[in-house]
């Protein structure tokens, strides 16, 4: 399977005696949106944090495009393509919206022009209006967009989004939905989201692994998932 | 986690032992210097000092765990308590005490005072304030007291403190022990069981522990914060204040040297415990106390390193920090900082800025505004010596800028830069240019100088890369500790006897000399404005932003491709260089260079006027001619015969408790003076529209917490028409929240006569 963009295996992390993630696996293809679903305290941010790199885990492997990328640190596997959003907004506060995303674009080897990068991110975000503008004043909402923009900007071939639509109003986040659809067709971009929001997800994604108690129960489409007994027993608490 | 930890300080603590035993057995290979009797001096001597530190770093540590302040006024709260003892029963000041006495009153009175005050007027305030914040006003509390010591207890005289029990003791087989020496050891037996108990066993400790995680919960759990943590401050002190008091009769009785024993290796002590574990802490200064006594009984390294003894703690501090756990990139962690909301500066701005400043120093020097204000004209050479002192520490301050204002490293050893600058400009000068004399005094040397110091900052930043916020402030205290007490003093760096040649800068055709004290004010000026210049440049650079973007997150700096560790070498070299060259121009500025000069509390100085000026602008080097203004403004009032108040105002306060002072005063002003000099005054710029959006902005939000323009700015509540009614006297005989319960304000009825 080649436009595999992303393949996570048998990721195992433990915290102390706490059992975080147990062989989990997941899989985000090119020009697609895949969802990661599960409980508060399934290991979503987790597994995100072992795919970018910032939490070793204790076995398992990462490939990007195929490429093993085990050991690489956080801004080695950012040049290779691998870009995310945080949960905990995790903006550059005291740079301009636009000082953000142009931070991004500097480091994007294949860019001769940085502000022209920044700029066109910036318009298709919709944040022109407060390029200028401090982030650490901006509303929540916006500064999502902003870490949104300053993750295209790094030009990623997986982007992986945590919870991007918290904070956001309605609007908005039908907005960074069709954004997000535009973006995996014509940029071919492999989308990994973490989602609260069911009704986001449902929509946008084309398939979804859901994750609980650090363990992938079910992978499918929308439609099979929100059909699957061992899914609704881990979100109602029925025993499946 | 906590298991890991306490390996890793046990792992220090072997290393040290095995360390030591290694020079044990070597020495007594070699000669006969060692025998089983000198042994034991050495490891009884070493213990009971070792006593005394770990005293005081469980002070610190208390204070740490139950209020989340790291104290760096401990060894201040300490030597200003071990002058009050002084004061009280050897000077006999007031009625004659007993020892015992005065000791009791020092530690159980003054010293929690002393500790309670600083809670209440400092420290509750900073409770939710950046660490860099925190830091930084301890750090200035620390100052004030020690000048505030040296100024009550002038260096005029020589003073001793007594041992209790003086010249008695008991032996050991043939060794005599001083009865005071066991007495260190009970006493920090005793006080280390105290605490333990006291923070473990009882409600109150446990209450005083979890003050800290959850102060707002630990409330509503029935405890008082507050009461808690003045409790803690009172405790601390104490501590501090009978560790100074016991320390005192053995080394030299100065506020400097007291200060550095009791604080230097009290957070070396604390830092091998983490912080966190009292007895970890306890095994770290009986271990320091062992280490320098074997280090003075055998690891003799002659005259050339004659400070060496001193560094043993920041030694220990430095293995420590750097054995510590990994910390990992941490996503999710708020970075508590305060940068200013701050709009970058235009390079034209900059550009204007500059030219402004020569032309100021050009003409304040020359005394061309004469006519503005009272100034009597042109400077004589003691101004402009003054002058050209200032603007050297302003360079130096530079350094600090694009390290700790943009990429937020915090860095206590500027001088460990400048003075790296100063030594190798001098070896450069006996290698090539003439041999008696210190530099070449070519200024063309400077940007080589600036490359040759860049790589010592790199190396400071290999070991600071995986440290952030307080642990990185210790490792870089160690760093300037280690290099001023061990590298500077050692007598081939700084020799006596040299002289620095009157720089001149020699290019092409031209031969520029800076030889009068005024063409060499004006080099530095021009220098100042020229470093501010291109730090201007440099935040609009694309490595200036990403300082910036680091130091706000480094996780998201990652994620975008930004190598961190990389970035923070280049950071650090860059303000290495900095610092180097401008230690160049200090070197020249004097004719020798001591390396005294290069000594830790100077250092702090400048970081201190620097977070209190704001070390996000590079304009705040300016603030480093605070004290030499003051001075100058006092010698003026001094001619012109004036009144000697003021001359006592200026130079003897406000220039020398100046710096702690403004540094205590980030308590209300967090983000530097600069930021709020610049929010009064940008307005004012025909050009900048923004800073007068933003204060009309500001102004409109103000109106609108006002509750419909009447002034107010809370609800008017029913309770408060009660309060309100009865104090103007008009309450008739309604109790208060009876009839006014649904907040239905009845009509005033007056009851006046």
């Amino acid at each position: 399977m080649t436009d595999d963009a992303l393949v996570a295996e048998d990721i195992d992390v433990r915290f102390g005696g706490l059992q975080a993630l147990t062989s989990a696996a997941v899989t985000a293809r090119s020009g697609e949106i895949t969802g990661l679903i599960g409980p508060n305290g399934a290991g979503k941010t987790t597994l995100f944090n072992v795919i970018t790199g910032h939490q070793v885990p204790n076995a398992g492997d990462v490939r990007l495009a195929g490429r093993s990328i085990r050991g690489y640190g956080v801004h080695r596997r950012a040049q290779l393509g691998l870009s995310r959003t945080f949960q905990k907004l995790e903006a550059f506060n005291s740079l301009s919206a636009r000082d953000n995303v142009l931070v991004a674009a500097e480091m994007t080897s294949h860019t001769r022009k940085p502000g022209q990068l920044t700029d066109s991110i910036l318009a298709r975000v919709g944040l022109t209006d407060v390029a200028e503008i401090t982030v650490g004043t901006l509303p929540t909402g916006t500064a999502r967009l902003v870490e949104l923009a300053r993750a295209l900007a790094t030009k990623p071939r997986v982007l992986l989004l945590d919870e991007a639509s918290s904070g956001l109003t309605e609007e908005e986040t039908a907005s960074v939905g069709d954004l997000l659809k535009q973006l995996v067709v014509e940029d071919d971009l492999a989308v990994l989201l973490v989602e609260h929001d069911m009704g986001f997800v449902m929509n946008t994604c084309s398939h979804i692994h859901v994750l609980d108690f650090g363990q992938i129960i079910a992978v499918g489409t929308p439609e099979e998932i929100q059909n699957d007994k061992a899914v609704r027993g881990a979100y109602l608490g029925v025993e499946s | 986690m906590k298991r890991f930890q306490i390996r890793t300080s046990l792992l220090v603590a072997l290393g040290a032992a095995l360390a030591s035993l290694t020079i044990l057995v070597w020495r007594y290979g070699a000669d006969t210097e060692v025998s089983s009797e000198k042994i034991v001096v050495a490891t009884v001597v070493g213990l009971t000092i070792g006593a005394l530190y770990s005293l005081s770093a469980t002070g610190l540590v208390v204070v740490y765990t139950t209020t989340g302040t790291f104290n760096f006024a401990h060894g201040g709260i300490g030597v200003f308590s071990a002058f009050v003892y002084w004061e009280i029963v050897e000077n006999r000041t007031g009625p004659e005490l007993p020892q015992w006495l005065g000791l009791l009153l020092v530690v159980l009175v003054v010293a929690p005072a002393l500790g309670v005050a600083i809670d209440v007027i400092l420290m509750r305030r900073l409770r939710d304030a950046p660490l860099v914040v925190q830091l930084m006003v301890t750090v200035g509390l620390m100052v004030f007291l020690l000048t505030l010591t040296g100024q009550i207890w002038q260096a005029d005289k020589i003073r001793g403190v007594s041992f209790f029990w003086e010249g008695q003791g008991f032996s050991i087989g043939e060794q005599k022990v001083a009865w005071h020496r066991f007495a260190n050891l009970v006493i920090a037996a005793i006080i280390a069981v105290f605490l333990r108990i006291l923070l473990f066993r009882t409600r109150m400790g446990v209450a005083m522990r979890a003050v800290v995680d959850n102060r707002d919960l630990t409330a509503l759990n029935g405890a008082r914060p507050g009461a808690l943590s003045a409790f803690a401050w009172a405790l601390g002190s104490s501590l501090a204040a009978l560790a100074g008091i016991l320390v005192a009769p053995e080394v030299e009785f100065n506020p400097t040297n007291l200060n550095s024993l009791m604080l230097i290796v009290a957070i070396s002590a604390a830092a091998f415990g983490q912080i966190r574990s009292l007895p970890l802490t306890v095994v770290g200064g009986l271990l320091i106390g062992l280490l320098e006594s074997y280090n003075r009984e055998w690891i003799d390294l002659g005259a050339d390193f004659p400070f060496a003894g001193r560094a043993v703690a920041p030694i220990v501090l430095f293995l420590v920090v750097l054995a510590l756990p990994q910390a990992r990139l941490s996503v999710g962690r708020v970075s508590n900082n305060l940068r200013p909301i701050e709009r970058t500066t235009h390079v034209w701005e900059g550009a204007v800025g500059a030219v402004f400043i020569i032309f100021m120093g050009w003409a304040i020097a020359r005394g061309a505004l004469h006519f503005l204000v009272w100034d009597p004209g042109e400077w004589s050479s003691v101004s402009l010596n003054k002058g050209i002192s200032a603007m050297v520490l302003a360079l130096i301050a530079l350094s600090l800028v694009p390290l700790t204002g943009w990429a937020g490293q915090v860095n206590f050893a500027p001088l460990a830069f400048a003075g790296f600058g100063a030594f190798l400009f001098l070896r450069l000068g006996l290698w090539f240019g003439v041999p008696d004399t210190g530099g070449t005094g070519n200024l063309v040397w400077l940007p080589v100088i600036g490359l040759l110091c860049a790589p010592l900052g790199a190396l400071l930043a290999v070991f600071a890369a995986r440290l952030s916020g307080l642990y990185l402030a210790l490792l870089s205290l160690a760093f300037a500790l280690i290099t001023s007490n061990v590298l500077f003093p050692h007598p081939q760096v700084f020799p006596r006897v040299h002289t620095f040649p009157s720089p001149y800068l020699d290019v092409g055709l031209f031969r520029i000399d800076f030889d009068s004290r005024f063409s060499f004010f004006m080099l530095l000026m021009t220098m100042f404005a020229l470093g501010m210049f291109c730090l201007v440049v440099l935040r609009r650079s694309r490595y200036g932003r990403r300082w910036v973007a680091m130091q706000d997150s480094q996780a998201a700096a990652a994620t975008v491709g930004v190598n961190v560790i990389w970035t923070k070498i280049v950071v650090y070299a860059t303000s290495s260089a900095m610092a180097g060259m401008a230690g160049v121009l200090w070197a020249t500025s004097k004719s020798t260079v001591d390396f005294r000069d290069f000594d830790l509390l100077n250092g702090l100085t400048i970081v201190l006027l620097m977070a209190a000026a704001g070390m996000s602008f590079p304009v705040a080097g300016l603030f480093l001619s605070f004290q030499f203004v003051f001075e100058g403004l006092a010698e003026r009032l001094e001619q012109t015969g004036n009144v000697g108040f003021l001359v006592w105002l200026l130079k003897d306060f406000l220039a020398k408790f100046g710096p702690g002072m403004l540094a205590i005063g980030m308590v209300v002003n967090q983000r530097g003076a600069i930021f709020e000099m610049g929010k009064g005054f940008a307005p004012l710029l025909p050009w900048r529209d923004d800073a007068r959006a933003e204060l009309a902005a500001e102004r409109a939000t103000k109106r609108e917490a006002e509750i419909g323009g009447l002034g107010l700015t809370e609800p008017f509540t029913s309770e408060a028409v009660v309060g309100l009614d009865s104090a103007l006297g008009i309450v008739d005989d309604v109790t208060p929240g009876a009839g006014y319960r649904h907040g239905v304000a009845r009509p005033m009825e007056s009851t006046h006569d």
